[in-house]
């Protein structure tokens, strides 16, 4: 390679400069791993109007990109709304509409479903809770039904659209509340529910948040495993741009070549990887100024409308229990199961197949190049992320081809040909479908992991990205769910998947597990992560 | 086949396909009907393109094994009244075949109806198929083979035979085991591409680059042997130059239209020049030849005009090689030229930014999406006006279907190899280009590969559309602007309301492991390192 890698953690811990920093989430910039704890609000709104956001603005302040007060270190908020939540709190139709079709249909849509790998046929998979989700946006703008089969003598309804599937849960709008410890969470949760139950916005759904860094700021999931370490790097890509946006150390973030992404990727208004500035919603001008009042720009290309998507995102949910049990007595039973047909296969243990099936070790370093990638650490011990799978395990056989990891980010492994270009080309084209990813876990750690305790726990799953179907919906669908991902055949994501086959590659013969179903889907949806402007304006309702 | 269909008749020719579909479906997803009966077919679709620009349109979209009257046969003869009906929602042809189709349609017709889609069929003006030489038959026995080793190697009980054996050892043992069962492992595996064919395809596209030459070299040919040789040279290097620096100063795109990487790195290695110096003798020799065939001509028309010989007696070989060589020098001027005349154009083509999405449509193409590993998509957009760019599309498509015919034999186009078969076609007087593409995964996985690893070649084929992104020099920015170029492609979409696929659950990808299997497996002996590489594909 003639470039070597250049993030490190100075870089993985970017910045946004001025003035935009004080636009955007501080949850755009930051997990808030400082804060250990943290409650995840479901809210429905019953009113129109968005005199709750002042209120709430008193007790939870929205934290912003800015550097942390020394209240924001002891307390963090951020917020984000469905597509039915701005409906119910008034959004002007034409705002509405001028969102992405994925945010406006929502996660439940049907035609989605399949492709997210939830639902087939009216069916739910087994990848999902029994009976269904249980929360959503319940968002209600379903695709329009196909005219009479063709244009002649044909009478249209265009109210007509397909039916939506319903979620027993309405939620509208998602509060995050990061804290120190659980009381002071439990105390700030009880505070903000009392405002808001004045207003009539009440908590459909709640989960506690964690996180538990261990020495060098990892913290792991329930399987036991490092979570959150590869992340994209975001870098201004407009070439006309006079401030660099994007710093690290008070200078401006290069274009990493393996974590580099441009900005537009995370945040609407700044050049994509499609080479465009991310489109985001717009809301129209009004006699009471309220676009001006908010300090909403003028959007470039909309005449009489206001850019309401600059420095926001969208904010992908999805509650994820895990089931701890399950997965470890499954790999026991594979690892016994092996042993028993080959003797000699010494090294084929739980924990050796459960690390194949996520990819990395317990401590997050990555299989390969075989047996692992310990050679070269990052400041301060974390595991190194700045890896490309082809050089060194184009065939997997330290990191598997459909683990979790290198189906989430296969970065150069998909390359057909060992030449420079072509695996530059398939490194950018890996980047062009990155996401943020800001989960935390809940739930309490398990105290044997064999035995299943019937506690609920899991991962509420969170990213951010600008277009969700080229970004999430790509990953879960053409990656982690693809049966024919990598040239496997008929095998999904072993880790997050329905049941089936996974290949282990070895020399000179390849094995094969069976693995189970470990993660089902609890709820879900696509929400928008306002600005701070855009917020504003949303209490202006 | 496109055939205009009746508007009036539109709803019942959807209908006619729905049915269709259902009698083809034995069950929701199983298509044995048709797997049985037409055993030569790898893709078939119908679609009915409802455009706000023209009447409805009917495509058939069949790929297929073999010679093409075995296929409408075989086809023809499980669904003759179906496809007669669909037929009677079809316009009269206007040209010589309004005689055949009256025969075919007309009430209580039992006329055959495959001659009609024959004499209609219309060829491909660019074609790839991803799996070249590889049969429907040879591609359903190599994933039998496939999935038979992969059973045969993980038992469920006991140790699995062929663990803890040399790679060829273990190759032989699972061949031993396998033999009966797919006898066909001891034959040799035919040639994907016979030499013949490979051959023809070479000739093929030298003569196309040796034509493409002759034109750009005309107006050298022309001035050259009027004109002193040292005039000749200095006139064409300063045009040459003059045109050169028009094309640096109209470089830049439109404001803000502009993405970053420019034109293709062309790396010279010693290799490509001395292939590069060998092609142009070629070319010199050849083109030679036809100039002395042409002068000749010329001179005895004149002498039988009665005027005099143009040449003298004979025109000697190498004054006619001096002129094509001085023409050759004039070629980049031609070239640039023709690329001046089309950045005036560039800077003055309207670009449909958001294009009128039929929601309905939208909608009912996600209903059919993403079913199986693969998917289908049709789209008919219009082409550009003007005479010079319709020289270019042409020349453009035929120069790339003789490229793809050489180069793409292994399924790849150029990174990418995830189409099964596409083709491409010019309807109605060449004024529009229809595309046809049965391609791995979903329908934006597809295009953002494209986009994101051959956006220069997907805007040299499709930039001719109608409002298509701003492009630079035919092969910059254009589908760069991947949302752009998605969204004007999904607006020229229709529902591809019946589709068969003769292997639902295989790539393109799959398919070519699989046949390297079965191909080593047939292999009496390989070495330790061909037996290693072999097995690690299982």
């Amino acid at each position: 390679m003639d470039e070597g890698p250049v993030s490190d953690y100075a870089k993985l811990n970017w910045k946004l400069a001025d003035p935009i920093d004080a636009q955007t989430q501080a949850i755009v910039i930051s997990g808030f791993g400082g804060l250990g704890t943290g409650r995840a609000l479901f809210l429905q709104v019953s009113n129109s109007g968005g005199d709750w956001l002042t209120a709430l603005r008193k007790v939870a302040p929205i934290s912003t990109a800015e550097p942390p007060t020394e209240a924001e270190a002891k307390r963090s908020a951020a917020i984000a709304f469905t597509w039915s939540g701005l409906q119910a709190m008034g959004l002007d139709a034409r705002a509405l509409a001028s969102f992405s079709d994925p945010f406006r249909e929502g996660m439940l849509q049907e035609d989605r479903l399949r492709r997210l790998g939830d639902r087939r046929k009216d069916e739910w998979q087994k990848t999902v809770v029994d009976g269904g989700p249980k929360w959503s946006g319940n968002c209600m703008a379903g695709r329009p039904v196909e005219r009479a089969e063709g244009t002649a003598f044909a009478v249209r309804d265009p109210d007509k659209h397909e039916e939506t599937l319903r979620t027993e849960l309405t939620v509208h709008v998602l509060l995050l509340l990061y804290a120190i410890d659980d009381a002071e969470a439990d105390a700030w949760r009880k505070d903000v529910e009392q405002v808001l139950a004045k207003f009539g916005v009440r908590t459909a759904h709640h989960l506690p948040l964690m996180v538990d860094p261990n020495g060098i700021g990892i913290s792991s999931e329930h399987f036991g495993f490092a979570d959150g370490l590869s992340q994209p790097v975001p870098f201004d890509a407009d070439p006309k741009a006079k401030r660099k946006m994007v710093t690290a150390n008070g200078s401006p973030v290069p274009a990493d070549p393996i974590h580099g992404v441009p900005l537009g990727e995370i945040l609407f208004g700044y050049t994509n990887g499609h080479n465009e500035p991310a489109p985001g919603p717009v809301v129209p001008a009004d006699d009471r100024g309220r676009p001006q009042a908010a300090k909403l720009e003028p959007h470039p290309e909309g005449e009489g409308f206001f850019d309401f998507g600059r420095n926001g995102s969208y904010l992908v949910a999805r509650e994820l229990l895990q089931d701890v049990a399950a997965f470890w007595c499954s790999m026991d039973a594979n690892a016994k199961h092996i042993r028993e047909q080959d003797p000699s296969a010494t090294q084929v243990t739980s924990y050796w197949l459960a690390e194949r099936v996520v990819g990395r070790n317990r401590d997050g370093h990555l299989l390969c190049p075989k047996p692992m990638n310990l050679l070269n650490p990052l400041a301060g011990g974390g595991p190194d992320s700045n890896y490309r799978f082809y050089k060194s395990d184009r065939h997997g056989t330290g990191c598997p081809p459909g683990s979790h990891v290198r189906r989430a980010n296969p970065r150069d492994a998909l390359s057909p040909f060992p030449d420079e270009g072509a695996l530059k080309a398939a490194m950018k084209s890996a980047n062009n479908h990155r996401i943020l990813r800001r989960g935390r876990k809940f739930g309490p750690k398990i105290e044997d992991e064999r035995k299943d305790d019937n506690v609920p726990r899991g991962l509420l799953f969170m990213c951010l990205n600008t277009d969700i179907a080229r970004q999430f919906e790509f990953v879960q669908q053409t990656w982690l769910m693809n049966s024919n991902f990598a040239t496997l055949l008929d095998e999904t994501d072993p880790l997050i998947g329905p049941p089936g086959r996974m290949t282990i590659r070895e020399e000179p013969l390849r094995r094969t597990i069976e693995v189970d179903t470990f993660v089902k889907f609890a709820g879900g949806e696509y929400f928008f992560l306002p600005s701070l402007p855009a917020l504003a304006y949303l209490e202006a309702l | 086949m496109p055939l205009e269909v009746k508007p009036a008749s539109h709803s019942q020719l959807n209908a006619l396909i729905s049915t269709f579909r259902l009698a083809v479906e034995k069950s929701d997803d199983d298509y044995d009907l048709i797997a049985d009966q037409v055993p030569v077919l790898h893709f078939m679709s119908m679609s009915v393109f409802d455009h706000a620009d023209f009447d409805p349109l009917f495509i058939l979209e069949a790929n297929f094994d073999g010679p093409a009257p075995i296929f409408w046969g075989q086809l023809c003869s499980i669904f003759e009244e179906e496809l007669r009906a669909m037929l009677r929602c079809c316009k009269r042809p206007l040209d010589g075949d309004g005689p055949l189709y009256d025969a075919v349609t007309e009430p209580g017709s039992r006329a055959p109806v495959a001659p009609y889609f024959e004499t209609r069929t219309q060829a491909p003006s660019v074609f790839h198929h991803g799996n070249r030489g590889l049969t429907r038959h040879r591609i359903l026995d190599d994933e039998k083979l496939f999935v038979a080793m992969r059973k045969a190697i993980d038992v469920e009980k006991g140790p699995s035979p062929y663990r803890g054996l040399e790679p060829e050892v273990a190759r032989l043992r699972l061949r031993k085991d396998l033999i009966s069962q797919f006898p066909w492992l001891d034959l040799s595996a035919p040639k994907r591409v016979p030499l013949a064919e490979g051959t023809a395809d070479v000739v093929r596209l030298a003569l196309f680059a040796v034509v493409l030459l002759c034109v750009l070299s005309l107006p050298g040919l022309l001035l050259a042997p009027f004109v002193r040789w040292t005039t000749y040279l200095l006139v064409v290097a300063g045009l040459t130059a003059l045109v050169a620096g028009l094309l640096f100063v109209k470089r830049r795109g439109l404001e803000g239209t502009e993405v970053a990487g420019g034109f293709p790195k062309v790396v010279l290695r010693p290799y490509w020049l001395i292939l590069y110096a060998i092609g142009i003798a070629v070319y010199v020799v050849i083109a030679t030849v036809l100039l002395l065939f042409i002068a000749d001509a010329i001179s005895r028309l004149l002498a039988a005009l009665g005027g005099a010989p143009l040449w003298g007696e004979k025109a000697p070989f190498w004054s006619a090689a001096r002129i094509v060589g001085l023409g050759l020098l004039a070629a980049p001027l031609s070239l640039g030229l023709i690329l001046l005349r089309v950045r005036y154009h560039e800077k003055r083509d309207s670009t449909r930014e958001n294009p009128a999405l039929d929601l309905e449509r939208v909608a009912e193409m996600g209903r059919r999406e993403d079913w199986i590993a693969q998917n289908h998509m049709g789209s008919i957009v219009l082409i550009k006006p003007g005479a010079l760019r319709t020289a270019i599309i042409r020349a453009g498509h035929l120069g790339l279907g003789l490229v793809l015919r050489v180069t793409a034999r292994a399924g790849y186009l150029g990174n990418m190899r995830t189409v099964h078969f596409a083709h491409w076609a010019f309807l109605n007087n060449g004024s529009r280009l229809l595309f046809l593409s049965n391609f791995d995964h979903s329908w934006g996985s597809y295009l953002d590969d494209f986009i994101e690893k051959a956006s220069k070649g997907l805007t040299l084929a499709w930039g001719s559309g109608v409002g298509f992104p701003p492009a630079r020099f035919l092969i910059l920015d254009g589908a760069a602007h991947g949302r752009l170029f998605k969204t004007w492609a999904l607006a020229s979409r229709s529902v591809s309301r019946f589709w068969y696929s003769a292997y639902r659950d295989l790539t393109v990808d799959q398919i070519e492991r699989n046949h390297r299997l079965a191909n080593g497996l047939r292999a009496r002996s390989l070495s330790d390192d061909e037996a290693s590489e072999w097995m690690r594909d299982l």
